[in-house]
């Protein structure tokens, strides 16, 4: 399965992440989106005529939704991470699907405009990325109280994979995350899960390592 | 804050690949200025007022001042190296003063936080004593025989090594590091950080790099250094206060910093305040 | 003043909080004590809200610098021999914590944090209006203590309100007694609908 990929891409973490926690091995093939602007070469074109990044290739199918993405990974190899049979579960996960494309136009497009020089209504998009986080955070708040820690379920799905870059990535587009408790609760819970990858502006957990201990003291 | 003594010094405005004849808006120290290509196909940075200001373009990058440069852009001799790879990494905004951009730059204690796994990791975090000096004919801060456990130096390195670092400060917001180069022992990488100052708390980072690396892409060599300057960007966004605090006091540096120290002390001795915090509030 | 609710700082854990006198890193240790500092590490003026906790001491991100409850540095891993001086330190701020919510002293208060008689918290929001647009909003005013009871028919449900120094308040919503998760939704979403409200009445304010 080969991923065409960015380092510094939300959308090509979340398929890498989403590999990582699946155990699912994954051929990356780098792209110079910046500063090259390689998603828009002839190469990439022919495979995705959109110019976006990340783009998943296996055999004959070619992906170029990161939520599709996620789905087939998780249908492949972890279908836990898929909806379960309860029809409130299923709609959730699309519902937080299909919302996560609201966090990449406006905390992505915040993100691409302050960090890499983008183009775009700065002031649009981080009021339309804080409205964003206000309904994530009311919707994890609803969840708490049904007793689920995550978006869909009590289990983490491929919904929760979809949302967690933008959002844990927003300070880079000046868009502070300190308001929201609830929030902070569930990406916490998220950077714990057993085989988490980073990407750059998502530092290690430091906690989930015992302090070195070190011999000898000098004053 | 202090605009005068800096005002003659270089400053990297934009690479020359991605030039064109339309021009990139961008700024100088709060001055609007204006890169383009002319109709010859040379550099021309236009400043506020519609005067064409000096300009010269070396390693990747263009290059001006606003004011009348006593001296030439700083050398780096690498750069003319046959074998070596040049890499233009690409622009990275930062909301930070340009000299805390560069202090950051100069540290090798926040690697095993901040790069965990890849340029440092616990429990390897001690610093051993290095040399630091101001070298009075250059007038650069040098700080030499800096050594540090890393279990990813750099693209090419296998494993965990000590890598041997030499850092440089040839102008108030530009650094050359020099570090242990895996496939070639006995000669150096070049890594650096081009500053260009936009305000006095933002600016556009240039890095580029200098390698002896036959083996990865170049896309490769230009991902792994975006995501050690990513991984710093955080950091460099939530430091208090934005500007860089010069007088003693306000910050507490260990014997780990003493490049950190020199730094901030030449810095001071030549007025170079643009960005940094005089006065302790 | 009522910084956060207790729930939202689980052991382990450092969250940012604010004071008038600026950002703070409330946290609380592996055995769940609580304890909050100035929210900038000495050495290079990194948050440590930024930071994470190791039993039970508060660390800096950036170069791994820790910090006990007390607000004395306790190690420098750059350093791992040496023992940090005594004059390296965080201010402090005293931590109180009761009806499962967080107060930090301001200043030097002589009484505990007041007691939620019948009230539970139930979450915090932070609205971008004053006050005084939220107590518009809501048809009722705010008591010394900064409680806010809704009339008509949310009864059950009453706000805490501290003011910020840049004209937002946080508001911790209480519910009373025994309410049920479909009652606590509800509430949750009675105090967005106000928050919307008194953010509009706000910006109103400044428009006019």
């Amino acid at each position: 399965m080969k991923l065409y990929d960015y380092i510094l891409s939300p959308s090509c973490y979340k398929v890498r992440l989403m590999a990582s926690l699946t155990g699912v091995k994954l051929d990356i093939r780098p792209v110079d989106f910046h500063p090259g602007t390689e998603h828009r070469s002839p190469e990439l074109l022919a495979l995705n005529p959109a110019g976006s990044i990340p783009i998943l290739e296996d055999g004959d199918l070619v992906l170029t939704e990161s939520s599709a993405m996620l789905a087939y990974l998780a249908a492949k190899a972890a279908p836990e991470w898929l909806a379960g049979s309860r029809p409130e579960e299923a709609a959730r996960v699309q519902q937080w699907l299909s919302f996560s494309g609201r966090l990449t136009a406006s905390l992505g497009g915040a993100r691409l405009h302050e960090m890499l020089l983008r183009p775009g209504d700065i002031g649009a998009l981080q009021t339309q990325g804080v409205a964003a986080l206000r309904e994530l955070e009311a919707g994890l708040f609803e969840q708490s109280m049904r007793g689920m820690r995550f978006l869909a379920a009590e289990r983490p799905t491929i919904a929760d994979i979809a949302c967690f870059p933008y959002v844990a990535l927003a300070p880079d587009g000046g868009v502070s995350l300190d308001p929201y408790p609830t929030i902070r609760l569930w990406s916490r819970a998220v950077r714990s899960l057993d085989q988490f990858l980073e990407m750059p502006g998502i530092h290690r957990l430091h906690e989930l390592k015992p302090e070195p201990h070190v011999e000898g003291s000098e004053a | 804050m202090t605009v005068k003594a800096m005002i003659d010094e270089w400053y990297p405005v934009g690479l020359l690949s991605q030039l064109d004849l339309k021009g990139r808006k961008t700024a100088l120290m709060d001055e609007p200025i204006d890169v383009a290509l002319d109709a010859d196909g040379n550099a021309r940075v236009t400043g506020g007022n519609g005067r064409t200001l000096p300009v010269r373009v070396r390693y990747g990058h263009v290059w001006a001042s606003l004011g009348e440069p006593k001296k030439e852009l700083f050398d780096i001799p690498e750069a003319d190296q046959p074998g070596r790879r040049f890499v233009d990494v690409g622009v990275v905004r930062v909301r930070c003063s340009p000299l805390r951009a560069v202090e950051n730059f100069l540290d090798i204690a926040h690697f095993p936080f901040v790069h965990t796994d890849i340029l440092g990791a616990e429990p390897h975090t001690e610093v051993q004593n290095y040399k630091v000096e101001i070298r009075e004919e250059e007038d650069e801060v040098w700080a030499t025989q800096v050594k540090f456990y890393q279990p990813q130096a750099a693209k090419s390195a296998s494993g965990g090594i000590t890598t041997e670092y030499m850092y440089r400060v040839p102008a108030p917001t530009c650094s050359v590091l020099y570090k242990t180069c895996p496939p070639r022992p006995g000669e150096w990488d070049v890594i650096t950080l081009f500053v260009q100052p936009l305000a006095e708390d933002l600016c556009d980072v240039w890095p580029w790099m200098a390698l002896f690396d036959d083996e990865s892409s170049m896309t490769d060599l230009i991902h792994f250094q975006q995501t050690i300057f990513l991984q710093d960007r955080s950091i460099l966004e939530n430091q208090i206060p934005r500007l860089l605090p010069l007088d003693p006091g306000m910050e507490i540096p260990t014997r780990a910093d003493l490049t950190s120290v020199a730094y901030r002390r030449w810095l001071k001795r030549h007025n170079y305040t643009y960005g940094a915090q005089l006065v302790a509030q | 003043m009522p910084v956060a609710l207790s729930v939202d700082l689980p052991a382990g854990t450092v969250v940012p909080a604010r004071l008038p006198a600026g950002s703070v890193a409330l946290w609380r240790s592996a055995s769940g004590r609580p304890a909050a500092s100035a929210d900038r590490c000495p050495h290079r003026g990194m948050r440590l809200s930024h930071g994470f906790v190791r039993g039970e001491a508060l660390s800096c991100i950036y170069h791994g610098w820790s910090y006990g409850q007390a607000g004395h540095c306790l190690r420098i891993p750059a350093h791992p021999r040496l023992a940090p001086p005594e004059t390296i330190r965080v201010t402090t701020h005293r931590v109180e914590e009761s009806d499962g919510l967080i107060w930090i002293a301001v200043g030097n208060p002589l009484s505990q944090p007041p007691r939620l008689t019948g009230f539970a918290p139930l979450r915090s929001l932070t609205v971008l209006a004053g006050v005084a647009a939220i107590e518009a909003a809501a048809g009722a005013k705010a008591s010394l203590e900064g409680l806010l009871e809704l009339s008509e028919d949310a009864r059950n449900i009453c706000l805490l309100l501290s003011a910020q120094d840049d004209g937002e308040t946080l508001a911790h919503v209480l519910i009373k007694g025994e309410a049920g998760p479909a009652d606590r939704v509800a509430a949750s979403r009675t105090a967005e609908s106000l928050r919307r409200k008194a953010e509009g009445l706000q910006k109103k304010e400044i428009t006019q």
